[in-house]
């Protein structure tokens, strides 16, 4: 069964057409990945499924509901949650305050459970409790951002970049976490620019150019084609091939 | 300030009588400044009918006080039910038709700003308007057995009662607004959204609610700063939510456009210099004040008096 089913989805910004019909599913408990180069739509493809860019038509359908139309607010609540590029977290409040505000409307008692979960992924947060987002280390910000999307017990998880500007070693620990946090139940949909390491723990993978997916299939033969390597050197992938 | 071998006299009372009346009269301008940096908080916007729901707290009071007379809490509880309704519907009607997109470069646009700029002043001017042909231009005097000007003797000093209603409302209100912003999730949603708008919607903020409640909170207070002075000063009239308006706005400013604390440390700045200044200038010069605080802020401190306080709610 397919937790995530995106179908045809187009979104436009004024007379632009930045998603031209892109169609894509995320099984329950699999990894998913979106390779692509920049400015090719992965963010704006993360951004419509999550509500914060309206979709011109297509549907995304999410644990069967519709969710295309429905406000962002809704959609993390349905148990779809983000750890958005850029971070995106609230830097003049402390992270205690951040992750409850991932906890969404449930009390703190409530998720306390789930907060204890991400102190056993991320150690080093709960000893930053008390002090703001944003004097955190670009690697401690990129743990919050995903420890605050975590917080809302979310069934699928999209992640935009991960890796973005990390070293690495810190790398190597978000793509562990990411195994992690599939083994516990949670659905991935990530997007990354690092495709070695996206392929090797992905079970499909997609690979977007201007606005439209040109190639997919399991991770593990994309890991071996020749359009890829020549891709993610910079290279291009022709569409008469997608 | 008893240092031994000065006069027995411990400190100059007209002067500290001068201290109390700014800390009181900046108190009001602290809950209306409040008011102001919420909603330019969330919306980096500017509310310009803040002063009449200053006024609207005034005369709900008022208009509670003559049907039936309630006791003096009711009345600031009125005034405060006024103030979220008020708050509620100048959103409605003011602020939200402007907010038609999701992301951030419209939340907080340049074009919203202008256009909330002119609908919340015509909003102003219609409330005003609309008092001014129901209830009258004139001053409307508050009934003798509610004003609040009865001397409290304390020692060598005379105080006014209101002057202690104002200071017990404004410490409860600026108390329990700490709690909110703090403790609550709405008030921790105001705080993300005035942080980071995009952000907030990551974590399944409702914006459009939060902005409705950062509304009617602001409004609440600064509704109840209308009849406290309504009650204190003894008349209501329907532009009286102007010159404390502008302070307010100049207390905001002061304090950095985004900072709480700020604006409310630079209220009672304001309110304090004010009533010290009556014993050297003219009263009606004591409005000179603000403007040159607004300018000397704007010229050399343009990120506020506390610069590092800013963006902080
Ligand atoms: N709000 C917007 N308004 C106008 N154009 C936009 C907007 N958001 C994205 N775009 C455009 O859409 C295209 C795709 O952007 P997007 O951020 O989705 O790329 P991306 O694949 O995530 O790139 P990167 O790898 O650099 O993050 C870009 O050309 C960008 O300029
Ligand atoms: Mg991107």
């Amino acid at each position: 069964m397919n937790v995530l089913e995106v179908e045809s989805l187009v979104v436009r910004m004024g007379q632009q057409t930045i998603l031209s019909g892109v169609s894509l599913a995320v099984p329950q408990g699999g990894i998913v990945s979106v390779l692509g180069s920049n400015g090719v739509g992965k963010t704006t493809l993360m951004r419509a499924i999550s509500g914060i860019y309206r979709a011109a038509s297509g549907s995304v359908r999410f644990l069967g509901d519709d969710i295309v139309r429905w406000p962002p607010h809704r959609i993390v609540a349905a148990g779809l949650a983000q750890a958005p590029e850029g971070r995106q977290i609230f830097s003049n409040m402390t992270v205690g305050e951040n992750l409850r505000l991932g906890a969404g409307p449930r009390s703190l008692a409530a998720a306390a459970g789930d907060l204890a979960r991400v102190f056993g992924l991320f150690p080093v947060l709960q000893d930053r409790l008390a002090q703001k987002a944003g004097s955190l280390s670009g690697g401690e910000q990129q743990m919050l951002c995903v420890a605050r999307a975590l917080m809302a017990q979310p069934r699928l998880l999209l992640m935009d970049e991960p890796s973005l500007g990390l070293a690495p070693k810190l790398v190597r620990q978000i793509f562990d976490l990411i195994a992690t946090i599939r083994a516990a139940g949670t659905a991935i949909l990530l997007v990354e620019q690092n495709a070695r390491a996206a392929l090797r723990v992905a079970d499909t993978a997609h690979v977007m150019e201007s606005g439209r997916i040109v190639l997919s299939g399991p991770a593990k033969e994309l890991a071996t084609d020749e359009r890829i390597r020549s891709a993610y050197l910079g290279g291009h992938i022709h569409r008469s091939e997608a | 300030m008893a240092r031994g071998g000065e006069s027995p006299i411990l400190f100059d009372i007209f002067f500290f009588q001068q201290l109390v009346n700014g800390v009181a009269i900046g108190l009001v301008y602290a809950l209306m400044a409040i008011g102001f940096t919420l909603i330019f908080g969330v919306l980096n916007v500017v509310n310009f009918a803040h002063g009449e729901v200053y006024m609207i707290g005034a005369y709900a009071g008022l208009l509670a006080i003559t049907a039936f007379a309630p006791p003096l809490f009711v009345v600031v509880l009125i005034a405060l039910a006024a103030g979220a309704l008020t708050g509620f519907g100048l959103e409605r009607i003011a602020f939200r038709p402007f907010r038609r997109f999701r992301d951030e470069a419209s939340l907080k646009s340049k074009a919203m700003r202008e256009a909330t700029l002119l609908s919340s002043l015509a909003m102003s001017i219609i409330a005003r308007e609309a008092v001014e042909i129901i209830m009258g231009s004139n001053m409307q005097p508050i009934p003798q057995q509610y004003l609040l000007l009865q001397p409290v003797q304390i020692g060598p000093l005379t105080f006014a009662s209101g002057q202690f209603l104002i200071f017990g409302v404004s410490v409860v209100s600026l108390a329990a607004l700490q709690w909110l912003l703090n403790r609550t999730r709405i008030g921790l949603s105001i705080r993300a959204v005035a942080n980071n708008p995009v952000g907030a919607m990551y974590v399944g903020i409702d914006t459009n609610r939060t902005i409705v409640a950062t509304f009617i909170i602001g409004s609440m207070l600064g509704a109840v700063a209308g009849i406290l002075v309504g009650l204190y000063q003894g008349t209501i009239f329907p532009g009286m939510g102007f010159t404390p308006g502008i302070k307010a706005f100049v207390a905001m400013v002061m304090g950095g456009l985004n900072s709480i604390v700020g604006a409310v440390a630079c209220a009672l700045i304001l309110g304090v210099s004010e009533a010290l200044a009556t014993n050297f200038i003219a009263q009606g010069w004591a409005d000179l004040i603000a403007y040159s605080f607004l300018v000397i802020t704007l010229v050399f401190f343009p990120t506020g008096l506390f610069g590092a306080a800013r963006e902080r709610i």
